[in-house]
C-alpha cells in the first residue's frame, strides 16, 4: 500500500489546493533511542516536487523541523479537470516516495 | 456521598442510594438525559446539541486552539489509516466469511443490553465474539490499532445516525444505575469524579488544558490523537481513554470491556442520546 | 554540502522539455534542483532570509495572512497555512523565530503557477513567532504571529 496520500481541492479561486500526507519519520538526528542510549540519525524529506501532466510547477523545501508524517500543502493556479497532479519527494538518504491524481 | 447527593438534586435528578439502587426506571433516565443535555446547553449558550460531537473543539473557552483542529482536519492524519482499517475489514477469514457476516447492532445503538445474559454487549465484544464463532483468534489488544481500526470501519458507516441506545428493560436500567453512579462517583488520589471536571468544571482550565464537556464524550470515538501518534499508538477506544483518565486522578484504572467501564460507556452512551455519530474523530 | 539532481529519469527531461518549451519557465525564475542546505542549516532568522532570499529586508503585508493556532496542542505537530492574495509569487517560507533552526519549509514556484497557499505541520521548540514570508514581483513580504506552546495537562 503507497504510503503517500494526496486530495486535490478545487480552491475560491479556481485554482486547485493539493494536499500530500507523507509517512516519514523525520528525525533531526538529535533525539536518542531509549534503549540503545544512541542518537537516531537524521532522517528527513528534503525535496518534494509538485507537477501537472509532468512539467514541474512547484517544490517544497523541507527539513527536520517540519512534523513526523508531513503534511505540505500548497495551491496551483492551472491545473484543470482531465489534468494528472504528481507529487515526488526525496529524503536526505536519497530513499523516495510518490504519488499521483487526477483532477476531476 | 453527601456531596453526590447534593450536586445530583441541584441537577434534579434522581437521587438514589445503595439501597435503592437498582430501582430506576426508563421515565427517570429520560428525565436524567433532558437534565444532562439541558445543563450543557445553558452552560455553553452558543453550542449547538451536534456541535458536542466535535468535544472540547466546540467550546469557546478553546476558540484560541480551535485552529489546531481544524487544520489538522484539512487532512486528518486518520484517513490513511482509515484505508488500512477498510482493508482489514474486508479480509476474509479462513472459513469464507467475513466481518460483513457478523451479527452486529446498528452502530448508533452500542451498548446494547442482552436480557438473555444480563450483560451489555459493547461492539468490542461483539467483533470478538464473531471471530470466534467463525474459528479466528479473537483480538488481544482491545483499545488500541487494528480493533480500533475495525471499530472505525464499522461505525464510520452509520455517520449522522443520532445515538439511540435502549434502556427499556429492567436489568439495562440496573446497568445504568451502575454506570451513572460511576460517573458521579469519587475515586483516586485527586478524589475527583468524572462529573467533577467534565460537569462542574467543563470549560475551565486544568493545568495547560480546557476540559471537555461530559456531553458527546464518547460519539466520536475511536480517537486518533496527535499525542499518541508520537508513541507510535494514535488509535484509541472509549476504554482506552477511560483508563488514561482514571490514571490522571491517580486511580488504579479497571480492565477494558470489563463491567466497569461498560457501565460508564452505557451511562454516557445515553447520555447522548439524539447526537449524530462522527466517526472517527481527530483530537490533540 | 550535498547536491542532488532531484527530478529523476524520463520526467526530468520530460517536464523541463515541456515546461521550457511552453516558455513557462522564466530565466530568472528556474526552480532550484538543490535543497537550501544553507537557509536550513542557518541558526538565525536573519542568516536563513538572507540565505534564501538573498536579503533579509522583508516589508509587513496585510495581503499576506496566516492561519495558525493562537496555543498549539502539541509542539511537535502546529499546523501553519500561509495565504496570499499577490501576484506573481515565487516563493513562500516559514520561519520559526526560537527554534535553533528556524528556516522550517518553504515553497518555490514556477512562474505563473502560483495559487497563493503554503500549508505544513511543523516542529516548535518553544512558544515564538511564527514569521512567513512571501516573495512576489521580485520583493519579499512578510505577517507574523505568534504561536503559544505549553506542555500539555490532563491527556491521557
Amino acid at each position: 500500500m503507497a504510503s503517500t496520500k494526496m486530495k486535490i481541492k478545487k480552491n475560491k479561486t479556481g485554482g486547485r489546493d493539493v494536499m500530500v500526507l507523507a509517512k516519514h519519520p523525520m528525525e533531526t538526528g538529535l533525539r536518542k533511542d531509549k534503549k540503545t542510549g544512541e542518537k537516531i540519525p537524521a532522517h528527513y524529506i528534503e525535496t518534494m516536487d509538485f507537477a501537472v501532466n509532468g512539467a514541474v510547477v512547484a517544490q517544497a523545501n523541507l527539513g527536520a523541523g517540519v512534523s513526523k508524517n508531513p503534511l505540505i500543502g500548497m495551491s496551483m493556479a492551472g491545473a484543470k479537470s482531465g489534468d494528472t497532479i504528481s507529487v515526488s519527494w526525496t529524503d536526505n538518504k536519497g530513499e523516495t516516495g510518490t504519488v499521483e491524481k487526477a483532477v476531476k | 456521598m453527601k456531596k453526590l447527593v447534593s450536586l445530583a438534586v441541584g441537577m434534579g435528578m434522581a437521587v438514589l442510594t445503595a439501597s435503592t439502587a437498582q430501582a430506576i426506571s426508563e421515565a427517570e433516565i429520560n428525565n436524567d438525559i433532558a437534565e444532562f443535555q439541558g445543563f450543557f446547553l445553558k452552560r455553553f449558550p452558543g453550542v449547538a446539541l451536534e456541535d458536542y460531537v466535535d468535544g472540547v473543539n466546540s467550546l469557546p473557552q478553546y476558540a484560541h486552539r480551535r485552529a489546531n483542529w481544524e487544520l489538522m482536519m484539512d487532512f486528518p492524519p486518520y484517513e490513511p489509516e482509515m484505508e488500512k482499517a477498510e482493508e482489514e475489514w474486508s479480509a476474509p477469514f479462513a472459513n469464507g466469511k467475513g466481518f460483513n457476516d457478523c451479527d452486529l447492532a446498528p452502530a448508533n445503538t452500542y451498548p446494547v443490553y442482552d436480557g438473555a445474559s444480563n450483560d451489555l454487549h459493547t461492539l468490542v465484544a461483539d467483533l470478538n465474539a464473531c471471530l470466534e464463532a467463525n474459528g479466528e483468534q479473537p483480538i488481544k489488544n482491545v483499545k488500541r490499532g487494528r480493533m480500533a481500526r475495525l471499530i472505525a470501519h464499522y461505525k464510520s458507516q452509520f455517520n449522522g445516525k443520532p445515538m439511540a441506545v435502549d434502556f427499556s428493560a429492567a436489568g439495562a436500567q440496573t446497568w445504568y444505575e451502575k454506570g451513572r453512579q460511576f460517573y458521579w462517583a469519587k475515586r483516586g488520589q485527586l478524589n475527583f469524579s468524572c462529573a467533577d471536571c467534565h460537569v462542574t468544571n467543563a470549560g475551565n482550565s486544568i493545568r495547560g488544558d480546557i476540559l471537555s464537556a461530559g456531553l458527546g464524550h464518547g460519539v466520536g470515538f475511536p480517537v486518533y490523537r496527535t499525542k499518541w501518534s508520537m508513541s507510535g499508538k494514535p488509535w484509541g477506544t472509549v476504554h482506552r481513554r477511560y483508563g488514561g483518565c482514571n490514571k490522571q486522578v491517580r486511580a488504579s484504572p479497571f480492565s477494558a470491556q470489563g463491567p466497569e467501564y461498560k457501565a460508564l460507556e452505557y451511562y454516557e452512551a445515553i447520555m447522548n442520546t439524539g447526537l449524530p455519530l462522527k466517526v472517527p474523530s481527530q483530537r490533540q | 554540502m550535498k547536491r542532488r539532481i532531484f527530478l529523476k529519469g524520463s520526467m526530468a527531461a520530460g517536464a523541463i522539455a515541456v515546461v521550457a518549451g511552453a516558455g513557462l519557465l522564466a530565466p530568472t525564475r528556474v526552480l532550484a534542483a538543490t535543497w537550501p542546505e544553507a537557509a536550513f542549516t542557518a541558526k538565525s532568522e536573519a542568516d536563513a532570509l538572507k540565505a534564501f532570499f538573498g536579503s533579509a529586508d522583508a516589508q509587513d503585508s496585510g495581503d499576506v495572512t496566516l492561519k495558525a493556532p493562537l496555543q498549539a496542542e502539541n509542539g511537535a505537530v502546529v499546523p501553519i497555512k500561509v495565504m496570499t492574495s499577490l501576484a506573481d509569487v515565487e516563493a513562500i517560507a516559514i520561519i520559526v523565530a526560537k527554534n535553533p533552526s528556524p528556516f522550517a519549509t518553504s515553497l518555490q514556484m514556477a512562474a505563473g503557477s502560483a495559487g497563493g497557499m503554503f500549508s505544513a505541520r511543523i516542529k516548535m521548540g518553544q512558544t515564538s513567532p511564527v514569521n512567513c514570508y512571501v516573495k512576489a514581483g521580485g520583493k519579499v513580504y512578510k505577517t507574523s504571529q505568534e504561536v503559544k506552546v505549553t506542555v500539555g495537562g490532563c491527556g491521557g
